[in-house]
């Protein structure tokens, strides 16, 4: 918790030893060197892994990872409830797919737009924000959710703009200047898409890391601890509570931008409440809430049953019931089921998570002590009532 | 010149006054406390000073600035809110009705200089107690969003100071080693000082307790009434709610009594302690 004081002038070399996001727990010289060696890994997977699949599908689970920390500001950090967060995901993307493609034959680049369309979800956070500042808890919930639902049916119907139902299609890709024998074209090939959203996340985690040991992350944990006692302290609620929906909403416009252009198009039926609003809210919540770390490993584990545990599943059984060979067993068709109930197996993954691990997989402090002292008083209680 | 004055006010919740046409004010530099029975509005007085509650009447200045009611729309309120005042101040005034009831709201009260301390602790619980403090660090503080998002040196710096500072009042307060723990693990007498501790993190002029010795065994009270001294030797007036009747007598210079939320005394507590009417708002009237 404590850390020494720092010199007052220190090197580039200093800093980044010193660098450290919350919550680590390795204290030390040595608490950098798993994240190195992590890093490392990151860098060479794609040149390690030959198989582009395996590499799609982790440049695809780094937008989901990009959503999940955006969310966390909201969430964990401010503790405000939001259920429309994919509102701010469809803004950036079609904000994105607006100015960079054949819908109006405006073809901005990439590198400018990215920046551009997470400030115009910053903006939209803020427009959305506004109403919900005197909403708290299950109020504001319903609030959100609602503008969560508004959002792409407004997008669906405004089809001269928006292209309706059918979406934008023919969406801009990014270009660099070709090197070390790579064309600077991103295309269906995984890897360069790979790099970039290593990037977006590496700087994202910069940011967010500094946010929360700032004056403002420390404002927006006293609003999330007591509304009354934090305004009793001289913090701006409205302002310090606004700037935790901009900001929260810039992380997601940035991952609006790569998922549309990575995409190659939008439809307004990827943007619903089941398929993004309370998946990323699962990841923030079963991962661990207002912990970065946690966060992360959520979204990485919810993006893996989804995509990769459900769809495999029914094959592996199938696979294993032939192995079996017995004819009971074929005949049942257990696959089948398994295709069909997946939802219902996802479910139950989430549900046993959470009674295992209620504080999440990997707790914030805080989250931990909360917990901890909940259960150790209750226990107190019950003895008293005995 | 007073450095708090509070004239006429009235807070209606419904039918009941809560506050009932009280004038006071509070002189730079004294200890100054407010005692009733309960239910008398001493609270709810707190709090309209503090911006929580709205007066229904009244006014309230602070340091020759008008708390309540306020006109300058543009500077304290969001634009289109401001523009909106800005229209039917006038025609209410027109039309008799008075300007538009508008008070500052909290955080700005803070930021002038008056801070709180709450009758039922409310500590920012699972914050360390350094923290807690640094919280109330906050209306001095001037790192934007930029320096937070990029940790820039100057952010850096303040951080710094901040902490530097935050300790400062944490060893002022006596609680210095116990940093680090959550606000909630405090023991009760040392939440009752953190609060303190926050408090004047805000850099006030005017510290406003609400039942501060609520709770504490003799022993605490005494070290309470020694911290409330040396918070006023830092040149900080203090203006405390007690109902202690030893704790106020010792340490007040002048003392005001509520009754029904209205002001039935105001003097020295010799006085006030021999007035009849506080006795029968006290002890009830003899057959």
């Amino acid at each position: 918790m404590k850390r020494p004081n720092a010199p007052a002038k220190s090197g580039i070399v200093d800093r980044v030893r010193r660098f450290e996001i919350q919550g680590l727990g390795a204290v030390g010289r040595g608490r950098n060197v798993p994240y190195l060696l992590l890093g490392i890994a990151l860098i060479l997977f794609p040149v390690l892994d030959s198989d582009s699949s395996h590499v799609n599908v982790a440049a695809d689970a780094g937008h989901w990872i990009l959503l999940a920390l955006g969310l966390n500001i909201v969430v964990g950090y401010a503790g405000l409830l939001d259920l429309g967060y994919a509102a701010f995901f469809a803004i950036g993307s079609y904000a994105f797919a607006i100015m960079a493609s054949g819908q109006f034959n405006i073809h901005i680049s990439f590198w400018i737009l990215l920046p551009v369309s997470a400030f115009i979800a910053a903006l939209f956070g803020v427009f959305l924000g506004a109403p919900t500042l005197r909403l708290r808890g299950d109020y504001l919930a319903i609030v959100t959710l609602g503008f969560g639902e508004i959002v792409p049916r407004v997008f669906r119907n405004a089809t001269p703009i928006t292209g309706g139902v059918n979406g934008i299609v023919g969406i801009d890709q990014p270009h660099l200047p070709s090197i070390l024998g790579w064309s600077g074209k991103f295309g269906f090939n995984p890897v360069p898409w790979y790099y970039l959203i290593l990037a977006v996340l590496v700087l994202s985690l910069f940011l967010i890391n500094n946010l929360r040991n700032s004056r403002l992350g420390r404002a927006w944990m006293a609003i999330r601890e007591d509304e009354v006692a934090a305004a009793a302290t001289g913090i701006n609620t409205v302002t310090t509570k606004l700037l935790a929906f901009a900001l929260g909403a810039s992380f997601s416009g940035f991952a609006g931008t790569y998922y549309a252009s990575k995409l190659f198009l939008v439809v307004p039926e990827s943007f619903s409440f089941q398929a993004v609003s309370v998946v990323v809210l699962v990841m923030v919540v079963l991962g661990g809430m207002g912990n970065i770390r946690g966060v992360i490993v959520g979204a990485i584990l919810i993006y893996f049953i989804q995509t990769y545990l459900l769809i495999q599943l029914p094959n592996w059984i199938s696979s294993a019931t032939a192995a079996l060979n017995i004819d009971f067993l074929t005949k049942l068709d257990i696959a089948s089921y398994v295709q069909r109930s997946n939802y219902l197996i996802f479910g139950i993954i989430l549900a046993g998570i959470m009674l295992l691990r209620p504080q999440g997989l990997i707790p914030s402090a805080q989250r931990k002590a909360e917990l901890e002292l909940g259960t150790s008083e209750e226990a107190v209680a019950d003895l008293g009532s005995a | 010149m007073p450095i708090l004055e509070v004239k006429g006010l009235t807070k209606r919740f419904g039918g009941l006054v809560a506050v009932n046409k009280v004038d006071l004010s509070v002189e730079q530099g004294e200890i100054f406390a407010m005692i009733g029975p309960n239910g008398a509005g001493k609270t709810t007085l707190f709090n309209l000073i503090a911006g929580l509650y709205k007066p229904t009447s009244g006014q309230i200045s602070f340091n020759g600035r008008s708390i309540f009611p306020v006109r300058e729309f543009w500077r304290t309120y969001q634009p289109p809110l401001a523009a909106y005042y800005t229209v039917v101040d006038p025609i209410r005034r027109g039309l008799g009705l008075g300007p538009i009831p508008l008070g500052l709201k909290p955080h700005a009260v803070t930021t002038l200089g008056v801070a709180r301390t709450f009758q039922n602790i409310r500590l920012f619980s699972y914050m360390t107690a350094l923290e807690n403090v640094m919280v109330g660090e906050h209306p001095r503080m001037h790192a934007q969003v930029w320096d937070a998002l990029l940790n820039t040196p100057y952010a850096r710096r303040e951080e710094r100071q901040v902490r530097d500072r935050a300790m400062e009042l944490m060893r002022f307060v006596g609680l210095e080693r116990y940093a680090d723990q959550y606000a909630r693990n405090l023991a009760y007498g040392f939440q009752r000082r953190l609060e303190i501790a926050r408090a004047l993190a805000t850099d006030p002029k005017l510290l406003m307790l609400d039942e501060p010795a609520a709770g504490f065994n003799p022993q605490e009270k005494a070290e309470l009434m020694q911290l409330i001294q040396a918070i006023r030797s830092r040149g900080i007036t203090v203006f405390l709610i007690e109902h202690d009747m030893k704790v106020v007598m010792e340490v007040s210079e002048r003392i005001v009594v509520l009754d029904y939320g209205e002001k039935i005394a105001e003097g020295p507590p010799q006085k006030v302690r021999s007035d009849p009417r506080v006795i029968e708002a006290y002890l009830g009237k003899s057959a």
